[in-house]
């Protein structure tokens, strides 16, 4: 069981065949994973085991591979540094302005807890609740929207929210779901809260202590905040107390609470109780959609700068896809890129040679244009990088449709049908449409913003200058008409006359895009070795990043030798061996069965499988059991208990990781596979 | 209960009084609240504050409560006479809590509170209590320990006992130089709040019996016991051989209090109280909780008040009339806002941060036919389904999910029609009063495995459709991780996971989604739902 996990883990296939010439990837990457499951420690030995033999033989080459490695290793350092800089950078622009919009908020809320004097020494830390203002009674609360089920990516936002909050004076404490679990009740979350504000930890947390800790040092001039992460997944009924009670302690202690929501903002009315809800004084703040991170990762990793390091069209697609329907978090793309990234630099003989390259430059103007038809970059980076589509446009721009129809389906089960078949649907297209019918305020903003991104390219710049040029002068004119012109019919011709030239102007406008287009934008693949910088294996990816591992665990139970290698388990055809592992025995048995297994029948046949060559002998001597002496005997009923829980176990083993389910109380005797196919 | 009461109608010239006092004397306290300053605490810590409460003043700060102060009053007794146990009851914010206290003001006597929503332990309460008669405060320096360690009701007895003799000897001591501030009387008062917490908190349910017990086994006539709960005292009582507190009784407010309360600290009375006349009726219909209508009432009025340029001025007819016409469709919302979407930024806190890059909520939902979260595809699909699993009868799977369906549709609704009326509202009332069903795993992934190919094939049919959709279908292969999904979905409360041993495999889910957001996302996806909703 371990061992599949472990292969399913790593990056590279399980396939014997391949290991051989990656072996030093291997080695590499068994150190990075065991870093992050324990279980790999102990997978590792097992499969080191084949390339045991061919390191004696090629000690020579390996000096050199190991030299090159270390570079490669060293590179890879390099390139993927920079890129988690900037999608670290990317990321906390994004969430900056939100940021800051928080802390305005604390303050204002501060102020107005504070409006009437902060309590004298005896009134804060008294033990009965002096009142004053219900509206002050009430608990600030910021609602953080983070507009993704998915909770993995804001995790960080809501860490680096409390550093903000902090670094402006603010008492912070982050508390998430696991300190409102119902078996600790409310003295769980009071806890790690004063361990936070306190920096001890005691056995009875009491929030009085807070205030009086509150009203110790200097901290009277600054709000307590307390943010909880995942409001959804806390205990309504602790987190209720918890408000509760913090509205007991309302002017004595300044709380302002921050929750961060994943799903709609009735997730507080659907946890908490009324009485609770009573206390909060809500205010809502949204942070960025997970496309438009993306995209922002996107614009600045895969396009903006001239990077060493790029994907083909399929790993787009196929990263692309991935986000859209079965991840959906920005944590799961950065981590497909990395490992794009990784077994690039360990695959490509030469990818460490080169340094700087140019990349297409235009795609950011086509996004520029996007941007106003709601299109998403990673849609248009997808086609801009296919290389397909790309010699169907440089062939012949008439027949293109025809060829396209033509085209021959890609492989894989993430490239079926993703991609609209002809240019005409294609995302590119729908932006140049959407050139063509921008209204002329915001066909002015985007040849500014063209203007800026083609500084470096002369001819083009040349063409957007021009434009801006006729845009205003035909701003000018309408201007001045409309100050000259009296009669209504003039003004209306007028305007006739001015529509028709902004139609000239978008024309125009759209021509120029899609010349870039033509002559600027060309997928990576088509240029001369872009295998140095481009990664292109699909495969690799999908098995790295989805795993499956649930059919993994499958199919390596029914051919555990197939990674164990070890050689007394050399099995030809499919014969079982009693040297198998027991699990994978048991496993293989019971294909034999339906969805219903018979305990007792698949008891036989394990046992049958594993005294596999004296199941004769057993027979005789179950037969001569009362000529048998005591010491005979007592081996004989060991050997049998040892069986039973050897058996025991492999169930156990086949329970635990989901492929059988116990026997019920209407069936004892049979227990039922769960298999789905899955 | 943490009652608004007082909030409300507490006499504002006096508490500003109080807040003057401390304000003009805030430059110094701020100087003296250094680090650690070594604060010792006297006996007149014990008393409510400082400035003194007259009868009249305590009347009239709690318009609908003078019987109860007067009969509260008779209880406590002249000075230095013995108290027997009294229990305060009513329903929430009714202004028990804020009576007893300002009672204790204005005879200005010794005493500790001890709310047992703050308490949450039976360990943490005796130790506020001890720390309170001992006058301990906790610190840095006392590494914010309590002064006694006290878990067990006996050792509490022992040290309340020592406690007290204490702090009484202590208060006799200074009998007859009683000054204005300084504790009144030799005997010492024993609030506890919220007593109906207790009972969640305390499993073993000694320790209530052991609180009412307390007077007796204490014996000591300087002290007076309180009880305040929203439980009626036959929650509490059982015949275990103690003394019963003598129960004094909170009721609901009328409207006419109401009226008076709200009316107590208004600027403009008379534009208030047409205000009322308007609102007044049918909150109260909903609730008589003062700190909920309190709420509803501070944002409605500011609404209320919106066409008027002088918020001072003496309504007539005609501006009482454009103010109703104004206020009417504000109303209703209103009232649902009381119970449901109490979440929605107020518009007070709109207006202070408008302009400020924080996008509100209009007042609904927002679009009604987007979803405004990310979810990928499959999580959508693997809602739905679960959507499903909980709605559907498990027996009309396989004639729903039949792959050659469609003409399915007809025959469930022949079934249907042929049951008799009676059955069908019985069977009616029996789900709705059951809510959604539970469901085994495996259901909902052959629910999944259908809808998805289902998904499929009904976009092969649209060939003309969006060509994001179908790229976004395009890969909705069934894939392990969607038990992640589902554990993420579960996460999010869509789905909740019944409780039992994961390795059992008798884990039971249940959908908790509403059909509008499972109508949402199936729209998001183009999945026609309705047609495999199961209606009686």
């Amino acid at each position: 069981m371990a061992s599949s996990a472990t292969v399913a883990d790593s990056p590279a296939p399980p396939n014997p065949d391949n290991i051989q010439p990656f072996f030093v990837i291997h080695k590499a990457f068994s150190r990075k994973s065991k870093k992050k499951s324990p279980r790999a420690g102990k997978a590792k030995r097992k499969i080191d085991l084949s390339p045991l033999v061919s390191k004696n033989a090629k000690k020579a080459d390996e000096e050199s591979v190991e030299e090159c490695d270390s570079m490669r290793m060293e590179y890879f350092g390099i390139v993927w540094s920079k890129i988690e800089t900037t999608i670290k950078n990317v990321l906390r622009d994004m969430n900056i302005n939100v940021f800051s919009d928080i802390h305005h908020w604390v303050r204002e809320s501060f102020n107005t807890i504070r409006s009437s004097g902060p309590p004298s020494l005896t009134e804060a830390t008294c033990s009965f609740p002096f009142v004053k203002d219900t509206t002050l009674k009430k608990l600030f609360t910021g609602l953080v929207l983070t507009k993704n089920m998915e909770f993995v990516d804001d995790l960080l936002t809501f860490e680096d929210l409390g550093l903000h909050l902090k670094s402006h004076g603010c008492h912070v404490a982050n508390l998430s779901s696991l300190d409102f679990l119902a078996k600790n009740g409310i003295g769980g979350c009071l806890r790690s809260l004063l361990r936070q504000f306190l920096m001890v930890s005691l056995d009875a947390a009491d929030i009085s202590i807070l205030a009086s800790w509150y009203r110790e040092h200097d901290k009277y001039n600054n709000p307590v905040v307390i943010i909880i992460d995942d409001m959804e997944r806390c205990c309504g009924s602790i987190l209720s107390d918890f408000i509760l009670m913090l509205s007991e302690w309302a002017i004595k202690i300044p709380v302002i609470l921050i929750m961060g929501i994943s799903t709609m903002l009735d997730a507080p009315s659907n946890a908490l109780t009324s009485n609770a809800l009573q206390h909060l004084f809500p205010c809502k703040f949204i942070l960025g959609t997970p496309a438009e991170r993306m995209d922002a990762v996107v614009a600045a990793v895969l396009v903006g700068q001239p990077s060493t390091f790029s994907i083909s069209h399929k790993v787009a697609a196929f990263m692309r896809n991935y986000f859209v329907s079965q991840d959906g978090t920005l944590t799961s793309f950065v981590r497909a890129l990395k490992i794009a990234c990784v077994q690039h630099f360990y695959v490509e003989p030469l990818s460490f040679v080169l340094r700087g390259f140019l990349l297409q430059e235009d795609c950011q103007c086509l996004y520029d244009a996007a941007k106003y038809g709601n299109i998403r970059l990673l849609d248009i980076l997808c086609e801009a990088l296919n290389p397909e589509l790309y010699n169907s446009r440089g062939t012949d721009a008439q027949a293109e449709s025809e060829k396209d129809s033509g085209r021959s389906p890609s492989n894989g089960c993430f490239m079926d049908r993703q991609y609209p078949s002809s240019r005409k649907d294609g995302f590119i297209n729908k932006v140049v449409r959407i050139v063509k019918d921008l209204p002329r305020s915001q066909l002015y903003n985007l040849l500014k913003s063209w203007e800026e991104r083609t500084a470096d390219i002369i001819e083009i710049h040349e063409d957007v200058k021009e434009l801006l040029f006729t845009l205003k002068s035909e701003e000018h004119k309408r201007q001045k008409q409309r100050s000259t012109s009296v009669s209504k019919r003039h003004i209306s011709r007028a305007q006739l006359n001015m529509e028709r030239d902004s139609q000239v102007t978008n024309e125009k406008a759209a021509t120029l895009i899609d010349r870039m287009i033509r002559d600027y934008m060309h997928p990576l693949e088509c240029v001369p070795f872009h295998e140095i910088i481009c990664f292109k294996n699909v495969d690799k990816l999908q098995l790295a990043l989805v795993g499956d591992p649930r059919r993994r665990i499958q199919v390596d139970l029914l051919e555990s030798h197939k990674i164990l290698q070890c050689n007394c388990c050399n099995r030809k055809g499919s014969t079982l061996l009693p040297s198998m592992h027991d699990t994978s025995i048991m496993y293989n048995l019971a294909q034999e069965h339906g969805d219903l297994i018979n305990l007792l029948d698949w008891y036989q046949s394990f046992k049958s499988v594993v005294l596999c060559p004296g199941v004769k002998r057993k027979r005789k001597s179950k037969q001569k059991c009362k000529d048998m002496n005591e010491p005979q005997k007592q081996s004989e009923i060991l050997n049998l208990v040892y069986n039973r829980a050897r058996y025991c176990r492999a169930v156990t083993e086949l329970q635990i990781t989901g492929l059988l389910r116990m026997p019920s109380k209407r069936r004892p005797d049979f227990a039922q596979r769960v298999a789905f196919g899955l | 209960m943490m009652a608004m009461q007082e909030t409300v109608t507490s006499g504002l010239s006096k508490r500003a009084a109080r807040c003057s006092s401390s304000a003009t004397t805030r430059s110094n306290t701020v100087e003296n609240r250094k680090p650690c300053k070594a604060h010792s605490l006297t006996i007149d810590e014990l008393v409510f504050g400082r400035e003194p409460l007259s009868l009249d003043d305590l009347l009239s700060s709690f318009p609908a409560r003078t019987s109860q102060i007067l009969e509260l009053l008779h209880l406590f007794g002249p000075l230095n006479s013995p108290m027997l146990p009294v229990f305060v009851y009513g329903g929430a914010s009714t202004g028990k809590t804020s009576v007893t206290l300002q009672i204790l003001r204005h005879l200005n006597r010794p005493f500790v509170y001890s709310s047992c929503r703050t308490c949450y332990s039976a360990r943490i309460l005796f130790e506020s209590i001890l720390n309170q008669l001992l006058l301990h405060t906790k610190n840095e320096a006392n590494g914010y320990s309590s002064i006694r360690r006290c878990e067990r009701p006996s050792d509490f007895v022992n040290m309340l006992r020592e406690a007290l003799v204490d702090t009484i000897n202590n208060l006799k001591g200074r009998l007859g130089k009683s000054k204005a501030g300084c504790a009144n009387g030799r005997m010492i008062y024993l609030v506890f709040d919220s007593l109906e917490l207790v009972q969640e908190w305390d499993k073993n349910s000694i320790l209530l019996p052991f609180l009412f017990n307390l007077y007796d086994i204490l014996k000591m006539p300087d002290i007076g016991l309180i009880f305040i709960s929203s439980c009626s005292p036959d929650a509490y009582y059982s015949n275990m051989g103690y003394l019963d507190p003598i129960p004094l009784y909170f009721p609901e407010y009328t409207e006419d209090d109401i009226r008076q309360i709200f009316l107590r600290n208004q600027a403009n009375r008379k534009l208030y109280s047409c205000f009322f006349d308007v609102v007044l009726r049918p909150f109260c219909r909903v609730t008589r909780r003062l700190d909920e209508l309190s709420t509803a009432f501070s944002s409605l009025f500011k609404k209320y008040c919106e066409p008027l340029s002088d918020p001072m001025v003496a309504p007539n007819e005609e501006i009482k009339r454009r103010l109703f016409g104004h206020i009417q469709p504000h109303i209703a919302q209103a009232l649902n806002e009381v119970f449901q979407v109490a979440s929605q930024p107020s518009l007070e806190a709109n207006r202070e941060t408008q302009g400020r890059g924080i996008i509100r909520k209009p007042g609904s939902c927002g679009n009604l036919d987007e979803i405004d979260f990310h979810m990928s595809t499959s999580g959508k699909y693997l809602l739905i389904s679960a959507f499903l699993a909980s709605r559907n009868p498990a027996t009309l799977d396989a004639s729903l999910f039949d792959p050659k369906g469609g003409s399915d549709s007809r025959k469930r609704k022949r079934k249907a029609s042929g049951k008799s009326l009676e059955n069908k509202e019985i069977a009616e009332q029996d789900l709705l009063m059951k809510g959604p069903g539970t469901f085994p795993l495996e259901r909902l992934l052959a629910i999944f495995q259908c809808i998805t190919s289902v998904a499929e094939d009904f976009l092969d049919e649209e060939e003309q459709g969006d060509d994001l959709s179908r790229v976004e279908t395009g890969s909705i292969l069934p894939m392990s991780d969607v038990l992640l999904q589902l554990s993420s979905l579960c996460n999010a409360n869509f789905i909740i996971k019944g409780g039992s041993c994961p390795l059992e495999g008798t884990t039971r889910y249940r959908s908790t989604v509403s059909e509008e957001l499972a109508l949402k996302v199936a729209r998001s996806l183009k999945f026609p739902l309705s047609k495999y909703l199961y209606r009686q």
